[in-house]
């Protein structure tokens, strides 16, 4: 090979994907937001047994879960605006967002329902004993203890999905996988685009395990 | 709690109207292309430009739209032309048949033809008919396979279809050639300084213009991008700037 190792380029190049690093974030915070409510939302429905729904929501954590996200993105951006016009106003930012957050929350879904199954079910009974409805002991009792226990995996799908926005640029979405990719294709400097864009996930992936560590003693110190 | 509904969907409606008019109004041409496409279409220093950014610059100058430059992966276009995402797509792309039936194009802005490439040195390839046996590496989403199987009518070559670097994987051995349109094969091995050569002459003339979907308000555009290109073509803009990025026409 020609071409030697270039580390200037990488320090020329580091400020500009920065530069959109704020819009793989956005679509990262968004996309956990939403996905931790549709999560949670799922879990309840499949621990208390919901009739009907809860058939539904297995079937949406068996599709979310058993078809490619890459796939999901594409149904969702370039499939249903064929059918339904109403999607053809959705930008590629939203759809993203919108994609990461069904496909994650699936999965997600299932680790809470793991983190609520794993509190001891006398918890339960005994709330239930002193008077309070199933959901207020959902809430005040069990919730908070499985949070606990759910804030390791979580952490890793949030992880999972910061890096799963590099897919977004197959949707148009500009952010520092495209930019390093577009870059790329006029410097031709391939090695340094790409380990540049792979640094500054790594470097973000580190920040948020530091809260992750944080967040779980915080959450240890009541035991 | 009713009031609340009513009020937030009165809201929703306001800003959906506030978010599309606009849009209508101003007369925006979306024109997708994937920025990874050297000297076509790329980005540096953050700058998006290339051949393909100024010849809409200068069909905006020409007419009342205004352009606005759309990047996705090369794989996305064709979707996002068919959902409606964007109204054209400004990538070189290649007029074929089966496209034809589904798109109306503009007229080509760009004649080239098929290049293979090898690495340097490499001088048993010479042409198509070297490529018997051979890995070959095109760019998924391009039609480059397509001219290749049309040649290759007892499957001998082992074609590859790669997302990027097809240039790099070349360059290192690990496919035997690539095929792409000989004008940007040329930049490559300009501008990359990969050790990489042509091989041969080009084959079969191709035709790159501006794919729409077939309704009457992507036609209208259609329409108007064609005087746009007539009247540059006439003139010599686009001659102009084919020479500020290739050195050559490549419109002609």
């Amino acid at each position: 090979m020609q071409s030697s190792f270039d580390l200037q380029y990488i320090i020329e190049l580091m400020p500009i994907l920065l530069k959109y690093l704020g819009v793989t974030m956005e679509m990262a915070l968004w996309g956990f937001l939403f996905a931790l409510i549709i999560a949670l939302t799922l879990a309840l429905v499949r621990v208390f047994k919901i009739a009907v729904i809860q058939h539904i929501a297995s079937l949406y954590i068996s599709f979310f879960r058993g078809t490619p996200l890459l796939v999901q993105l594409f149904l969702l951006y370039y499939g249903f605006p064929q059918f339904m016009p109403i999607f053809v106003g959705m930008d590629a930012f939203t759809a993203a967002i919108i994609g990461l957050s069904l496909h994650f929350s699936a999965y997600m879904a299932e680790s809470m329902r793991a983190a609520i199954l794993g509190i001891d079910k006398s918890q339960m009974e005994a709330c239930l004993s002193i008077g309070m409805t199933r959901l207020q002991a959902m809430k005040r009792i069990i919730l908070p203890q499985a949070s606990r226990v759910a804030t390791p995996s979580l952490m890793n799908y949030f992880i999972d999905m910061i890096k799963s926005t590099s897919l977004a640029f197959t949707l148009g979405v500009a952010e520092i996988m495209a930019k390093a990719q577009m870059e790329a294709s006029s410097s031709f400097k391939f090695f340094e685009s790409f380990l540049a864009v792979a640094v500054i996930y790594w470097v973000v992936v580190i920040f948020f395990t530091r809260i992750q560590h944080l967040l779980e003693y915080k959450l240890n110190k009541a035991y | 709690m009713k009031l609340f509904f009513k009020k937030a969907l009165v809201a929703l409606v306001a800003v959906s109207s506030l978010l599309t008019v606009p849009a209508f109004a101003q007369q925006t041409v979306k024109v997708g292309m994937s920025g990874r496409y050297f000297p076509f279409t790329f980005s540096k220093q953050d700058k998006l430009q290339g051949f393909e950014v100024d010849v809409w610059n200068e069909i905006a100058k020409r007419s009342d739209y205004k352009v606005e430059f759309i990047t996705a992966s090369f794989s996305g276009l064709f979707g996002m032309l068919e959902a409606g995402h964007i109204d054209t797509i400004s990538n070189q792309i290649t007029i074929t048949d089966a496209r034809k039936a589904k798109y109306a194009f503009s007229m080509p802005y760009v004649i080239d033809g098929v290049q293979v490439t090898v690495r340097k040195g490499r001088d048993d390839i010479q042409g198509i008919e070297d490529l018997k046996g051979k890995k070959v590496a095109v760019n998924l989403g391009s039609n480059f396979e397509e001219v290749l199987r049309k040649y290759d009518t007892n499957k001998e070559i082992n074609i590859v279809t790669y997302d990027t670097g097809i240039e790099q994987d070349v360059a290192l051995g690990r496919a035997d050639a690539f095929v792409m349109d000989r004008v940007s094969s040329v930049q490559l091995i300009k501008e990359a300084g990969l050790p990489l050569q042509l091989a041969g002459h080009p084959f079969e003339e191709i035709q790159n213009a501006m794919p729409f979907l077939n309704k009457p308000s992507q036609l209208a555009i259609r329409d108007q991008v064609n005087v746009a290109l007539t009247e540059m073509r006439a003139d010599g803009k686009l001659a102009e700037i084919s020479n500020k990025w290739f050195d050559t026409d490549i419109t002609q």
